[in-house]
């Protein structure tokens, strides 16, 4: 299968008066149609600045990017605007809109097209239906939890069907049981709906609940690329190594337990 | 009745008689129209300055540098002239533009003049308090600089315009007293006129009663519909 998302020596550097920040040096990727990929890594590894390139949230400095057959990066802005509609994205925070219930919140961007009431009525019944929350079409967010909130994230993202969704640590600020059910329903949209999934996360486990690639990101490089499976029997990176080494000691710690499993 | 001359409760009686409502009411009335007036101008101006401003800050929606660092200059002109000074500055202005200097609707030039930068300025504030994350939000979503301003940002900072509002209202209304001072009329002219220049003290709780209400009532009000949009949408 040829790729879907291509990058090709992404380069992005924040500057300030003082200093100079060098934080993507030189990416290549390459993501097929239908992955969930996971781009792994500590905090300040790049990670979130890669994802916002692909919909130039952050404006790279060099390199290429492409969405199917369009230069994502050769766009205007007008067209970039355009272009924006069919990629959805989640975020850590969320970011819904407080003052709109659930399903303005999940028509806004069907408004954006223009879609007719009656549509916009019908698609976002359907969203509501798929990420679970029909009973919470007219509330607030700021009534909801974390996870439901991560749902109407995910539902609004879907809005206007694209084909690449893009997830911004989008279980890190979740519970337990919150992250899991938000895996399971990435990974539900991507079979049933066959979007396109990038995800960037600094929990091993997510990744390797749904990710069936991985990239390691370190330090503005990416390290390793390959299946989950491959990346989590035999890490060659030192980022990775490093990874496996934390989530086992985290799953064999039996502190807690008074030692009684020993 | 002064002070000086009759006992205390005497006055403070006094303050209630109908002789000394019957010079105030008038002055009451002037006060709300130069008060509602310039209100209204305030927040329609204010708001549209403010939701200017921040647009082509230089983090804004669509920056203009040059632009903005002109608006901000002037603006913050504006905001550094005392309202006394403004008042003073804007009477030839009336004059030029009214006929006459004095009177209710000259002093509503000052009072917009040194108002709107001021409210503009907290505009500005209750857009910068909208968490980034939003408006990316917005922006990933294809929207246009239009849509974020008009559908997000601003249905989202509606709670704190109020408030600030609330804070320019008030200052509206200490503002007419003391144009009241300069030909103006209203409450701050009976204050002075009576209360200062003769001794009138019942005159003078009457004002001070008034203005109390009145900016109680601007308070209480502000609260609460900020209060209920946020309590509608489960902020509070």
């Amino acid at each position: 299968m040829s790729s879907y998302i291509k990058i090709e020596g992404l380069y992005k550097t924040f500057k300030n008066k003082k200093e100079e920040n060098q934080v993507l040096k030189g990416i290549d990727l390459d993501i097929e149609k239908g992955d969930i990929f996971g781009i792994v890594g500590f905090s300040g590894a790049g990670k979130s600045t890669l994802v916002r390139c692909i919909n130039r949230l952050e404006e790279p400095d060099g390199g290429k990017i492409f969405i199917g057959d369009t230069e994502i990066t050769s766009l205007n802005k007008k067209q970039l605007t355009e272009r924006r509609k069919k990629i959805g994205m989640i975020f850590q925070q969320f970011n819904l809109f407080d003052s709109m219930t659930v399903f303005q919140n999940i028509a806004y961007p069907l408004k954006l097209l223009g879609t007719s009431k009656k549509d916009i009525e019908i698609k976002v019944d359907k969203l509501l239906k798929l990420v679970g929350l029909s009973d919470k079409k007219n509330a607030y967010p700021g009534s909801l939890s974390g996870g439901q909130k991560q749902r109407v994230g995910i539902a609004r993202a879907l809005a206007n069907d694209p084909d690449v969704l893009l997830s911004d640590e989008a279980t890190s600020a979740l519970d337990p049981v919150s992250t899991l059910s938000i895996l399971d329903l990435l990974e539900q949209i991507n079979k049933e709906l066959g979007v396109t999934i990038i995800m960037i996360t600094h929990e091993l486990e997510a990744a390797k609940r749904i990710c069936n690639r991985v990239a390691v990101l370190e330090s503005g490089v990416i390290t390793e690329t390959g299946s989950t499976k491959d990346i989590f029997l035999d890490p060659q990176s030192n980022t990775g190594k490093i990874f496996l080494e934390v989530y086992k000691e985290f799953r064999h710690d039996n502190s807690f337990t008074g030692g009684e499993g020993i | 009745m002064s002070f000086l001359k009759f006992p205390f409760w005497d006055v403070v009686k006094h303050a209630f008689s109908k002789e000394v409502w019957d010079v105030l009411l008038p002055a009451v009335w002037d006060t709300l129209y130069m008060v509602a007036f310039s209100a209204v101008i305030t927040l329609v101006l204010g708001v549209l300055l403010g939701i200017a401003l921040s647009v082509i800050a230089k983090d804004g929606v669509r920056p203009v540098p040059v632009l903005n660092e002109t608006a901000g200059t002037i603006v913050n002109c504006l905001r550094s002239l005392p309202q006394m000074i403004m008042i003073i500055i804007t009477l030839p202005i009336a004059r030029m533009l009214l006929g006459q200097s004095y009177g209710v609707n000259a002093c509503i030039i000052a009072l917009a003049a040194s108002c709107i930068p001021m409210y503009a300025r907290l505009v500005q504030g209750a857009f910068v308090e909208i968490p980034k994350g939003k408006i990316e939000a917005a922006k990933a979503m294809g929207s246009s600089s239009a849509a974020i301003v008009f559908k997000v940002m601003l249905p989202e900072a509606i709670p704190s315009i109020i408030r600030g509002f609330t804070v320019a209202l008030i200052g509206i209304i200490s503002m007419t007293a003391l144009a009241g001072s300069f030909g103006a009329g209203g409450i701050g002219d009976i204050a002075v006129r009576f209360g200062f220049n003769r001794f009138y003290h019942d005159m003078l709780i009457a004002s001070v009663l008034v203005l109390i209400v009145m900016v109680e009532i601007a308070q209480i009000f502000g609260d609460l519909i900020s209060n209920l949009i946020l309590k509608k949408r489960h902020l509070i």
